[in-house]
């Protein structure tokens, strides 16, 4: 194994990843909001709600398939790229894997064929039915999904046998171990957030040309009122998010927070350029106190610095790592707190909409409507910055105090196997997001052009006339 | 009766289970621009698949997670093993993925033949490289004493290898043709009755040429662990091919459909009969083979993956069968169609 073959590994699966976790928020988070408008539809009757669903339920579908696509390898790419990670945990960790094709990818992707072509087959209750074992099953799919990758953060329920290899020992331990409740709420909340935020975006386009648009202004209230309660309450699930890395991975939170010295009243800092050779950070701006007040809520506690968090997890698993296996500070230092400053906007953003909606001026405000269309993405930055913080932070280990990356990786697969592959999936993935792109525009465009959403993927009215029925 | 080998049997289901589901999807797949002459023909075919091929899928998923929890090794032996041949797969279902959504949403002429053509290449694809990775399997692959494979993708691609792609390519190809006859009435029905019958006689002499080259290449398919019983089950693919063979052209819809199903059933019983006890043997010492013991997980896991699976499987049931009723037997098109 030679560190060139490690490094493209790493950025492999760190790569597609990235590309495949750009999906998968927006499958859970809209589909609980289309689970939200047909209900609304269903119980109201009024077709406005039917309409903003079909809509974003096309949307939902070119998102939905290429989160799909690209998800198919990461399952694989633990046998190909990281073959002995996969016979070390494998009794643990594919275990989480297994279920969530069983109780919820299953239903997810059964129930989207269900949704997304039988609008005309299902009596209306029948079809929110499907839409809401659809979102269900999205959400129950991040629950296994997010139980193997916080296990990984903080295992639990195993013992290691005779053959050095980790044993299950107890199934309910492993699924509830102790990363798993804060991260599994934090990341759904994140999807909703974006998701919110996706809707707004798309509804204030559609404002901005029209903004008596109505179906549009309905879609844009239902975005802003729970956009903002999921904002503002994504702020504290983050904290109790990094309480957890306070209690298991105080090498990850020193990386976080570039506190390179023990010390009481730490600061809370808000801009540093950490620097890894000299040990300090360059310029930087601190609230003291504040990493002590949020982490053990009393501004004289001691947090751990970056060496001594390091002496202290090799004092407790045994093992003799040094500070140069560890990833730059910066990189965690930046990814953590780029994705903090996005929350903090999302809020504002949210509140300020809010009290604009309150004041009846919400559609009547260009700048408003133009600050969404150019945020509708955004919560993707902050999501894969917080990902990085979690991934990159929890290095030199893929499993935390057990398993480090080095001995993780497939020895009989050359530099050569995986630079190609690598290759090959930048520029597939590359493509499927400007074909989503692509394939996202033409519907806003279609919509804007007069095309009717009740009337499914092309309109009578549109130049084809191939919709007659066969045979 | 051990979870070992419970646990053997269950993975040969789900591979059933994909082979029988996901396997008409590559077929159909396959077949779309040799069946269909113009695009509202390509529509109706893609649409006898359209509301279920997601579901189909995940058949693949749950099979590649079970066996990383049942065997770990086997696991991380064989997709480390295989691969580019591995990736090239994983390729070809990501493009097949998108292609039917994508495809559907413009409507210019170059756009979609352009997704015709990939929903072509990568049906064949898949089930040409299928039959050609078990058949390797079957041969034996060079594991050295860690259970670890050093070969290259152009290995794989042997005489016995490329027999057995002739297999699995024929027979997805039967099964699909077999599917649609159920799906689709008139002129593609027709078209696709003249198929099945022709790709049920290219599996049978596909498979009469695997089995007799195999005491050379495989000698464990004839020499396997359950003797003279164990050497009768190949005929199981015979019987579903000359049934399909001999129901393609009848009045009937749905037998062509269950022989072809029964044509895959003794195609993976074979395989389970020719590997067990192990599931992937060493052409180099066959003390180095992973088997059902020393690849598998420990009793707690395979206990807990029983228990799981005991309770999903029924309700994956239940919701595909829902699935399946609510679009009816023929294919009906509507607006929210592909």
């Amino acid at each position: 194994m030679d560190s060139l073959s490690l490094f493209l590994a790493r950025f492999q699966f760190g790569m597609t990843a990235f590309f495949h976790f750009l999906y998968p928020p927006l499958t859970i988070g809209l589909g609980t909001l289309l689970v939200i408008t047909e209900g609304v539809y269903i119980f109201s009757k009024n077709q406005e709600y039917l309409r903003i669903t079909r809509f974003f339920a096309k949307l939902f579908a070119i998102n939905f398939v290429v989160g799909v696509a690209t998800g198919i390898v990461m399952e694989f790419q633990f046998g190909t790229n990281w073959s002995q990670y996969s016979s070390y945990v494998g009794a643990i960790f594919g275990a989480p894997l297994a279920i969530e094709g069983l109780f919820a990818f299953f239903m997810e992707s059964i129930f989207v064929g269900v949704m997304l072509l039988g609008w005309n087959r299902l009596s209306a209750k029948a079809h929110w039915v499907s839409t809401i074992f659809v979102a269900l099953g999205s959400t129950l799919s991040a629950v296994w999904i997010l139980v193997a990758n916080s296990w990984m953060q903080s295992p639990a329920g195993y013992r290691i046998g005779s053959n050095g290899i980790p044993k299950m020992t107890n199934f309910w331990h492993v699924v509830f171990n102790p990363y798993f409740p804060s991260e599994f709420i934090h990341v759904i909340a994140a999807a909703w957030e974006y998701s919110a935020f996706f809707m707004a975006g798309v509804a204030a386009w559609f404002l901005i040309k029209n903004n008596k648009d109505a179906i549009m202004r309905k879609a844009l209230k239902i975005a802003v009122i729970s956009g903002v309660i999921v904002a503002c309450i994504q702020i504290v699930l983050g904290d109790i998010s990094a309480k957890e890395v306070v209690k298991y991975q105080p090498t990850k939170l020193a990386m976080m927070e570039a506190q390179w010295h023990t010390q009481r009243y730490a600061p809370e800092t808000l801009f540093a350029i950490p620097n890894n050779q000299t040990q300090s950070n360059g310029p930087h701006i601190g609230i003291p106190g504040m990493l002590s007040m949020l982490a053990y809520m009393n501004p004289a506690a001691k947090v751990m610095g970056f060496n001594k968090s390091i002496s202290y997890i090799n004092h407790k698993y045994n093992l003799k790592l040094t500070a140069e296996m560890f990833p730059p500070v910066s990189l965690v230092f930046w990814s953590f707190h780029i994705m903090m400053y996005f929350g903090f906007y999302f809020a504002l953003i949210m509140l300020i909409a809010l009290y604009l909606l309150i004041k009846d001026k919400l559609y009547d405000s260009p700048k408003m409507l133009k600050v969404f269309w150019f945020s509708t993405f955004l919560p993707l930055i902050a999501i894969e910055f917080g990902w990085f913080t979690t991934e990159i932070g929890r290095q030199p280990f893929t499993v935390y105090g057990l398993l480090t990356t080095v001995k993780s990786v497939s020895p009989n697969v050359s530099a050569l196997d995986v630079g190609l592959s690598t290759l090959m999936f930048t520029l597939i993935y590359i493509t499927l997001a400007s074909f989503a792109i692509f394939l996202f525009k033409r519907e806003l465009k279609e919509r804007a052009e007069g095309k009717d959403e009740l009337a499914g993927e092309s309109a009578p009215a549109a130049a084809s006339n191939n919709k007659e029925v066969l045979p | 009766m051990n979870l070992n080998i419970l646990w053997f049997i269950l993975v040969a289901v789900l591979i059933l289970g994909w082979s029988v589901m996901d396997g008409f999807d590559y077929g159909v797949g396959g077949l779309l621009n040799f069946i269909a002459k113009n695009d509202k023909e390509k529509r109706y075919v893609m649409n006898a698949i359209g509301p279920v091929w997601e579901g189909n899928q995940v058949w693949l998923i749950l099979g590649g997670g079970a066996v990383f929890a049942a065997f770990p090794l086997v696991y991380a032996s064989i997709f480390s093993g295989f691969y580019l041949a591995m990736m090239l797969v994983v390729w070809l279902i990501i493009f097949r993925a998108v292609s039917f959504e994508f495809r559907s949403k413009v409507e210019s002429a170059g756009w979609r033949k352009f997704w015709d053509a990939d929903i072509t290449v990568t049906g064949l694809g898949i089930a040409l490289l299928l039959g050609v990775a078990i058949a390797n399997v079957l041969m034996g692959i060079p594991l050295n004493k860690d259970h670890v494979d050093y070969q290259s993708l152009f290995s794989l691609l042997n005489i016995f290898g490329l027999a057995g792609g002739l297999v699995s390519l024929s027979m997805f190809l039967m099964h699909g043709s077999a599917y649609l006859i159920m799906k689709t009435e008139g002129e593609v029905q027709q078209r696709a009755r003249v198929f099945a019958k022709w790709f049920a006689v290219a599996y049978i002499v596909f498979t009469l040429l695997f089995l007799l080259i195999s005491p050379i290449f495989a000698p464990r398919l004839l020499n396997n662990s359950f003797g003279i019983i164990g050497d009768i089950v190949p005929v199981i693919m015979l019987i579903g091919g000359i049934g399909a063979i001999l129901t393609a052209g009848s009045s009937s819809d749905v037998k062509p459909f269950a022989y072809s199903i029964a044509g895959i059933l003794g195609a993976v019983a074979s395989l389970a009969v020719g590997v067990f006890p192990d599931i992937v043997p060493s052409s180099i010492n066959p003390e180095y083979s992973l088997n059902i013991y020393n690849s598998a997980s420990n009793h707690l896991t395979l206990l807990v993956m029983l228990i799981a699976t005991l309770i999903g499987l029924p309700l994956v049931l239940i919701y595909a069968i829902y699935a399946y009723k609510k679009f009816g037997l023929k294919v009906k098109m509507d607006e929210s169609s592909y």
